[in-house]
């Protein structure tokens, strides 16, 4: 059975067409990346995966059930995690606070939040900074920050949303090979990013839209190599033909 | 001595400490002041509940102890129900009109809740002022309900002295501080914290933000109306214009402002310094200036805004980590309750 299974998703805002008729699975383990030109549909997509939006049109299947019009925290329960492009910290809070929040997903008890979210923080080399409130934060450790909360709700599909954006080389780096170990953990990853380095080292399968519409999909080197690809980034007159 | 030790032995200095005053001052004036300030910081750690932790503006709440008040008094005159009882029935029916009126109202952001709930609050003082009579409960309109000092003692919650008012407010104050203490170290702090900052981010990380905050807005109206009964057992008078005035309304989001929303400590601090300075202009300038402790209130909050955004809890409690570092040593500095 695939993780995720999406079929037909299509959502209006309005007269807009964001995504049309996206067909997408994710199986077990897997790390699927989504890359669009800006505009393309991408956290669309997520949006309509993770409960923020309800799909105008299609399904939503999440380990075989369909989810659609669910709300995010029940989505959050069933084990669908997800971090915001824009981070969203609780800014007042302490790092450690802002982990708990997510790790009280599974347990009412503070000792137990405490825990677990101590462990994630550890997991994430994130330990020494518990302290720090959250608003203090570098947008490196923002970013971070979003992926332990997110992690924290012991998720069995994490979506990312541009993690890596605005990080400087070697934190990318860093992030990659986390996520590699979250993924040999058992989690599947569904993530969205810019930075062709990093999705091209992560992902087994790339998806591509443009205008909300697929227009490639397969490994990492197909998907670069692709027409309609590189006509969608660059445009139609640098393609050799 | 751990820093959580000598918090805790100076919170029970201080609470001892007001369980003494009456022993020492005997003047009336005085304790009924001292009393409207604890019941001040009682109705702004309920308010806190809501106000603080939900991060919404909250500016109806005089509503909620006007709920409290006339279900105590009209059941206790019209039936002889005890006010303890009457107490507990203001309390539920305040925290169910609360979630009804949350349920539409949380859905909206800033000005825009304050705005509604203002609305709420003055609907209810208005219709309450033009109701003689609903069915048979006798509301008595714009003149209010006396409640004549018949039989004293603790089950008519009624008392010739001012000592008895001081205890049980004093008593209300400790549990309700106790109680948002723990709320606070609870998974519902946590939630409500989180849903008041960042609510999308709140969601995604499973919390049912509306949810949480009903949850607070019934306990917090179900506290309010608490004191409500309180107040009409102290004065033996109540009418509308008094006990749900807008001027209520906004003194408790003002105390919770300037002694610091989402605190447990900001709410008694705010009302320590705010009370006396609305009593002592009441009582010097109230025939020459009166309203003087609402432009003396204005000029606080604008001021606290400026140089401490997040109320006066904030300096006070790192004043105070000082203190306790100059007099215990290093090991003695830590975060203060």
């Amino acid at each position: 059975m695939n993780m995720l299974e999406v079929k037909q998703l299509t959502k209006d805002f309005g007269g807009l067409r964001a995504i049309d008729s996206l067909d997408l699975t994710i199986g077990k383990q897997e790390i699927l990346g989504l890359i669009g030109p800006n505009g393309a549909g991408k956290s669309t997509a997520f949006n309509c995966i993770a409960g923020v939006y309800a799909p105008t049109m299609g399904d939503v299947y999440f380990e075989g059930s369909r989810i659609n019009g669910q709300k995010p925290w029940v989505l959050c329960k069933k084990g669908i995690a997800r971090t915001f492009q824009i981070v969203k910290p609780f800014a007042t809070k302490t790092v450690l606070y802002n982990v708990m929040v997510g790790s009280f997903a599974n347990t009412n008890k503070r000792s137990e939040a405490k825990e677990k979210a101590m462990q994630i923080l550890e997991f994430l080399q994130f330990a020494d900074k518990k302290d720090i409130r959250a608003g203090n934060l570098t947008i490196g450790d923002r970013k971070r920050l979003e992926i332990a909360r997110a992690l924290a709700t012991e998720p069995k599909l994490l979506l990312l949303d541009e993690v890596m954006a605005g990080l400087r080389p070697s934190e990318v780096d860093e992030l990659v090979d986390m996520v590699r170990r979250l993924r040999q953990s058992g989690i599947t990853i569904f993530v969205i990013e810019h930075i062709m380095r990093a999705i091209m080292a992560l992902s087994d399968r790339i998806v591509v839209i443009h205008f909300g519409r697929k227009i490639a999909e397969g490994s990492p080197e197909k998907v670069a190599s692709d027409e309609n690809v590189i006509k969608a980034y660059l445009g139609g007159e640098y393609v050799v033909s | 001595m751990t820093p959580k030790k000598i918090n805790n032995c100076a919170l029970v200095l201080i609470v001892l400490i007001a369980f003494g005053v009456p022993l020492v001052v005997r003047s009336a004036t005085y304790l009924h002041i001292l009393i409207l300030l604890y019941m001040y910081a009682y109705l702004t750690t309920s308010w806190n509940l809501v106000g603080g932790f939900a991060g919404v503006l909250p500016l109806g709440h005089a509503a909620f102890v006007g709920i409290g008040a006339y279900t105590s008094t009209i059941l206790s005159l019209q039936y002889g129900v005890s006010p303890w009882l009457g107490m507990i029935i203001g309390g539920l029916l305040a925290a169910i009109v609360g979630v009804i009126i949350g349920k539409p109202t949380f859905k909206m952001r800033g000005a825009y809740f304050a705005l509604a709930t203002i609305a709420f609050g003055e609907g209810i003082r208005v219709l309450i002022e033009n109701i003689d009579y609903l069915g048979p409960l006798n509301f008595n309109g714009p003149r209010g309900l006396q409640i004549p000092p018949l039989d004293t003692g603790l089950s008519r919650f009624m008392f010739e002295a001012k000592e008895p008012y001081y205890y049980i407010i004093l008593v209300m104050l400790v549990a309700v501080l106790a109680l948002t203490y723990f709320i606070s170290r609870s998974k519902l702090g946590f939630y409500l914290n989180a849903g008041g900052e960042e609510p999308e981010a709140a969601m995604a990380l499973g919390v049912n933000v509306a949810r949480a905050k009903l949850i607070a807005m019934a306990m917090s109206c179900f506290l309010t109306a608490l004191a409500g009964t309180f107040w009409a057992q102290l004065t033996l008078y109540i009418h509308p214009k008094s006990i749900i005035s807008l001027d209520l309304s906004f003194e408790i989001a003002f105390i919770a402002l300037i002694g610091g929303r989402g605190s447990i400590a900001g709410p008694v601090l705010g009302a320590l310094l705010l009370r006396p300075v609305s009593d002592f202009s009441r009582i010097y300038f109230g025939d020459t200036v009166p309203g003087l402790h609402l432009i003396i209130f204005g000029v606080v909050l604008i001021v606290v805004m400026i140089y401490q955004p997040r109320g006066l809890q904030e300096p006070l409690t790192r004043a105070y980590n000082r203190l306790i570092h100059r007099f215990f040593g290093p090991q003695g500095s830590g975060r203060a309750a």
